[in-house]
């Protein structure tokens, strides 16, 4: 039975569903919410570890900007890509690959929403998948 | 009781020194930190054995920079330290040596930025979990991010923000210390190669090597050991901040300028109307626009038409980035933010020759660094 792993394991699940949430935090002394989750300590208020807790985000947010990009020297994906800010629902604003490879049909305003799409099989059919951001109601 | 710069002894800048910044090349860094030295001792007419303290900005190269540099003018004993503030090394150098002067432990002192491109590591990726864009969303991509949301927010349009490039390649062709020396065209700035957005190759500034040299000196230095008065620069403020959280997807860069630029008005009793001319972090074009806007300089979405007005040349109400700017002169990131001082010193002793802003009284410096930090000095003409 192949499986499916997540390119970012601690930023959310693989599993197979649309619209996936992704892993945040919220400090319990001050509300705040944030991405991507950590144990240090709250940026907001200073609270220790101990008062930051857990939480899933819904993988749905509002484009505030996006950027395609031309000049890319790493070997995980090949330019042109885009890069979209994305406030999240939420609260977050976030930063992420969208499924569009040029920023065509691309609108600051645009509502967003979380997919995962295969970025590689290997030789027994294991998938690995990435969490990306597509216009919501667009298809892949 | 806290006090500001302002509420302590007088520091003045009395000696300036630069080596050009340029492509990585085999000179050795100590070639060009002393190059930039001897210079300003040479500016201040001063002996290396009247500087009690030194402060080298620097970010590549490596540990332990200061003594291997500056042995070679002669063992003085004095205390030596060097500063890493990201891109603002060079400027928080200067604001160590500034301290010294201030707080009565020094009379003379010395901040050099000196820089070579080289491997290096930085420490947030250490720091921080991984997050979804990771490695593809470099510094160009972030400002073309914002680029993007302004031109949405505003109606401005690509070329528009181009001409930030088109003006400060301008001010760096008349500038032999700067690392790109050549007038570009709004069609050749845009014609470059595409980086990211709307970002072309010559809107995004060159890192290369470099150094830059400033002596500061208290009123005692300059009455006993006979420098010019005249020539001398004043020091009305320094102020440094870091980051906040600013909630949602608020301009992060922008509001950080915003409050630490505040400061300095306050602290030097000045507005954004006595400016004649200001050096800013212009890495990517974009950012000449927001900054302006959050320093003051001209409402939201203002920026391009001032620009394009020529508000901001040489000559205008106020010079922005008259030195070429990171864009032109260059960001060897140590050498920067002292290479910035030497500018504004220049400028208001009236010794810019083709760059000079005419009737320049006073100035301001601007660096940010990741981090995020960013470092403001304002300089007044006059001891």
């Amino acid at each position: 039975m192949p499986n499916r792993t997540a390119v970012h394991p601690e930023l959310y699940s693989p599993d197979l569903a649309d619209n996936p949430s992704l892993n945040g935090g919220k400090c319990r002394a001050c509300g705040y919410v944030f991405f991507p989750p950590q144990r240090y300590g709250c940026e907001s208020c200073g609270a220790p570890p101990e008062k930051l807790e857990a939480v899933q985000l819904a993988g749905r947010g509002t484009l505030h900007s996006y950027a395609t990009v031309h000049l890319y020297m790493g070997k995980d994906i090949e330019a042109p890509f885009t890069i979209g800010l994305i406030v999240l629902d939420d609260g977050p604003a976030i930063s992420s690959t969208l499924t569009n490879r040029t920023d065509e049909g691309l609108a600051i305003g645009d509502r967003m929403k979380s997919v995962l799409v295969a970025a590689s099989t290997d030789q027994e059919g294991n998938e690995t998948v990435e969490l990306r951001f597509a216009k919501a109601g667009a298809g892949k | 009781m806290k006090k500001n710069l302002r509420d302590m002894r007088p520091v003045y800048v009395v000696g300036i020194g630069l080596h050009r910044y340029q492509r990585l090349s085999e000179t050795p860094y100590v070639t060009l930190g002393l190059t930039a030295v001897r210079q300003a001792l040479a500016d201040a007419a001063l002996e290396w054995r009247s500087v009690e303290s030194a402060y080298t900005g620097t970010v590549l190269i490596g540990m332990a920079a200061s003594r291997p540099m500056l042995r070679y003018l002669g063992a003085t004993g004095i205390p030596m330290a060097q500063v890493e503030n990201a891109s603002a090394s060079g400027s928080t150098a200067f604001r160590q040596a500034c301290i010294d002067v201030a707080s009565g432990l020094t009379d003379v002192s010395l901040a050099v930025g000196v820089d070579k491109p080289g491997p290096f590591a930085m420490a947030p990726g250490k720091a921080r979990m991984r997050d979804l864009a990771g490695s593809r969303l470099v510094p160009f991509t972030h400002f073309a991010l914002l680029a993007q949301e302004y031109m949405t927010r505003y109606g401005v349009s690509a070329q528009q923000i181009g001409m930030v490039a088109v003006k400060n390649n301008r001010n760096g062709a008349n500038n032999p210390y700067a690392q790109r020396q050549k007038a570009r065209t709004l069609e050749e700035v845009m014609a470059g190669p595409a980086i990211s957005g709307s970002l072309t190759r010559l809107q995004c500034c060159p890192i290369g090597e470099g150094a830059a040299a400033v002596i500061v000196a208290s009123d005692d230095a300059i009455a006993q050991l006979g420098i010019d008065r005249n020539r001398a620069v004043r020091v009305i403020a320094s102020v440094t901040k870091t980051e906040q959280i600013y909630r949602g997807a608020k301009n992060f860069d922008a509001e950080l300028t915003r409050e630490t630029v505040e400061q300095a008005y306050r602290e030097a009793g000045i507005g954004p109307g006595d400016l004649d001319l200001m050096e800013l972090h212009d890495a990517f074009t974009i950012e000449e626009l927001l900054y302006v806007e959050a320093m003051g300089l001209c409402a939201p979405g203002k920026a391009a038409g001032a620009i394009a007005a020529g508000e901001f040349d040489i000559g205008g109400r106020c010079a922005v980035s008259a030195s070429g700017g990171l864009l032109a002169m260059g960001h060897p990131i140590g050498p920067t933010g002292a290479g910035q001082i030497a500018e504004i010193t220049r400028q208001l002793r009236g010794e810019a020759g083709v760059r000079q802003q005419p009737n320049a009284k006073t100035g301001l410096a601007h660096m940010v660094g990741v981090g995020a930090v960013c470092v403001a000095h304002i300089l007044r003409k006059g001891a």
